[in-house]
């Protein structure tokens, strides 16, 4: 039986690996890996911020299948919870506060670091993936030494991608070291222009993309780093490598920046790929996040899991995959702090994806194969409108009965 | 002292500032002090106690909430100083869920014995398992033992303004904060302003201001204590050390205090939660 990490990467962007299509050159470990690995050109999210995007992740479940409490519903199944009790040692190493032990997503784990009590600095409201690293790091060399053999099960987050935007000088240094920017200016572009979603000043945005793009190259050294270590011990051979990210972020894509309620690809495309467990190449499927922890279950040759609503990735055969995704979530940012009655979904089938708001009603439908920007409503001339309008509203009516 | 008279004379003077402009916007039966026993709310309480002395007003009630786990020594404290400044203290505290842990911390306590209130609590905060430990600082135990016996107070005593003895430099998450915060009403949570007069406080010049006026503390706090929370989740500083006279700057106010709710809080609050 084999070892299987899970990575995660916080509103990373699919369209910044270079394995997906970007030529900046951000990603080098992460394409390397890809290049051995079974890449899905066609994964999603299951909604656009992390807290409508992890029960997919971790729960194989949907955002609004349990009313939207602040911690993790007890109805919901995690991934670690079976393996655990079918004796796989599981252990998660991140820092992002919505997923803390304290709001339940410690459930399962033999090993949970959450970073709740370790210092952050005043601006940056998580530890960086150096200390994240750290800590998977000495339990990696732990379990090696005193459990060699025994099958394990690790997720990893890392938090460097989200915002606010200040990566230190030597990742600067890395990508481009032409820009002067001090710790000061850059948490003023944040909170002046990207908290208050001011989207009027070109440069600005451009900026904020850069000092994005910057973090990016840097969890890829912290990937090379959690990499280094696995080749050391000798685990590289005996594990499978998950990676996808929660979401994404948007700048001015669709009118805004940041992460909130919207659908579109910017937010809700995964570079979704799997290293180790079958052979490498592409899957054209359109599958979901929610795919991953059943896949997770049969990578360990454990029985089906009832609660997981996802299907396992490496089913036998490719035309096996039952393709779709789908996606749901509310609006965080008004004033309440997270208002239910305004709620979006999307579905995608194929190049086809529909979105839609029912307060007030909205339907969005775009072909991705001929409008990969998602500009081109075509909702009112598509002969494909009404069925896709079908997959969806089940999922509406149930979240209004709710 | 670390601060100069002049600059202590200055901070309580801000804070009596606002006091005023609360007295100014709110009747005094409209009104409310939260007092734990701590050394923040005990500087407000203090302050507000000047500005009625020397505007000849009433002080406004004043309420606590026995979280249950509580110190002997906060608790003496406060029956001393209520009897010597003369106001009767409003002891507050969830009988209810005292009565189902059995009057025992860490117990076990069924959803299914809480009365009706308790349960709909419960279902606000989402939290649909059948049972929860005792415990006054969990998830479910903060909730139950501070925040809905506050909301109850305010709802029943129809408290329009709360005093609250909160600074800025606790936290960075409060940075942002303002002397007076309105809370919109929602479900079981009455419509009402915080007062905050002592925001502009750091830990160093609120005990400046202690030493300046004598501004009477709880003993705990000569013990190493440098911040009270419940009873077995506080623990001391430096032993035997005073808490004025500890390293204040380099070190942390609450490393004594379980941090995971207050570090989760204040970092989604960075990330854009609430």
């Amino acid at each position: 039986m084999r070892n299987v990490i899970l990575l995660t990467l916080d509103a990373t962007r699919k369209d910044a690996f270079g394995y997906c299509g970007s030529s900046k050159g951000l990603t080098p470990t992460f394409d390397d890996l890809a290049s051995s690995s079974l890449v899905f050109t066609k994964a999603h999210t299951t909604g656009p911020y992390t807290q409508a995007s992890f029960p997919g992740l971790l729960t194989s479940s949907h955002y609004l299948d349990f009313g939207v409490p602040k911690g993790l519903s007890p109805k919901r199944t995690l991934v670690s919870e079976p393996l655990r009790n079918a004796g796989i040692v599981t252990a998660a190493f991140h820092s992002n506060p919505y997923l803390c032990g304290y709001l339940g997503w410690n459930r399962g784990w033999d090993t949970f670091y959450d970073s709740m009590n370790d210092d952050v600095e005043p601006r940056i409201p998580y530890v960086r993936g150096d200390q994240v690293n750290r800590k998977a790091i000495e339990w990696l060399t732990a379990h090696h030494r005193e459990r060699a053999g025994k099958p394990f099960f690790m997720w990893l987050h890392y938090m460097d991608v989200h915002e606010p935007y200040m990566p230190e000088r030597r990742w600067i240094d890395l990508v481009d070291p032409s820009i002067e920017i001090s710790q000061d200016e850059m948490y003023t572009l944040f909170t002046d222009v990207l908290l208050k979603r001011d989207v009027s000043i070109a440069e600005n945005i451009m900026l904020l993309r850069k000092l994005y793009d910057i973090h990016v190259r840097e969890v890829d050294a912290y990937f090379s780093e959690l990499m280094d270590c696995l080749d050391k011990l000798a685990l590289l051979a005996e594990t499978t490598i998950i990676v996808t990210n929660d979401h994404g972020d948007e700048f001015t894509e669709h009118g805004g920046l940041s992460h909130d309620d919207k659908m579109y690809s910017e937010l809700i495309d995964a570079p979704l790929l799997i290293y180790g467990a079958g052979e490498a190449g592409t899957c054209e499927e359109v599958v979901s996040n929610a795919d991953i922890a059943p896949t997770i279950i049969d990578l360990f040759s454990l029985p089906a899991v009832d609660a997981f609503q996802g299907q396992n990735l490496l089913a036998p055969t490719r035309e096996s995959i039952e393709s779709g995704a789908f996606g749901e979530a509310i609006d965080q940012r008004s004033e309440k702090g997270g208002d239910p009655a305004r709620d979006i979904y999307f579905y995608r089938e194929g190049d086809l994806k529909i979105i839609h708001r029912p307060e007030p009603e909205s339907w969005e439908l775009y072909n991705l194969a001929t409008d990969p920007r998602e500009i081109d409503n075509i909702v009112s001339s598509s002969p494909e409108a009404e069925r896709m309008k079908g997959r969806i509203l089940p999922r509406v009516r149930r979240w209004q009965a709710n | 002292m670390v601060h100069s008279k002049q600059e202590i004379e200055g901070a309580v003077e801000k804070s009596k500032e606002v006091v005023r402009e609360a007295f100014s916007k709110f009747a005094v039966e409209d009104m409310a002090i939260t007092w734990t026993g701590g050394k923040d709310s005990g500087l407000a309480l203090w302050l507000i106690r000047q500005v009625c002395q020397e505007d000849g007003q009433q002080l406004p009630r004043v309420m606590t909430i026995d979280e249950f786990d509580t110190f002997n020594e906060i608790h003496s404290f406060m029956e001393k100083y209520s009897e010597e400044w003369g106001f009767d203290l409003d002891w507050r505290r969830n009988d209810d869920v005292i009565q189902a842990a059995g009057e025992e911390l860490n117990a076990k306590v069924l959803v299914e014995d809480l009365n009706d209130r308790n349960k709909a609590e419960l279902k606000r905060i989402e939290y649909d398992l059948d049972a929860f430990p005792f415990e006054a600082e969990s998830y479910v135990g903060n909730h139950l033992m501070k925040t809905v016996v506050f909301n109850t107070y305010l709802e029943e005593k129809a408290v329009k303004a709360v005093f609250q003895g909160l600074r800025r430099d606790e936290q960075a998450a409060r940075i942002q904060d303002t002397y007076f915060e309105h809370k919109e009403a929602a479900h079981l949570i009455p419509d009402h302003i915080r007062i905050k007069p002592i925001l502009h406080f750091t830990e160093r010049l609120l005990w400046d201001t202690y030493e300046l006026y004598g501004i009477p503390y709880c003993v705990l706090y000569e013990q190493g204590y440098r911040s009270l929370g419940a009873k077995t989740t506080s623990a001391i500083g430096e032993t035997g050390v005073p808490a004025w006279e500890q390293d204040l700057e380099n070190t942390e106010e609450r490393a004594g205090r379980r941090q995971d709710k207050e570090k989760m809080m204040e970092r989604l609050r960075q990330l854009g939660y609430m």
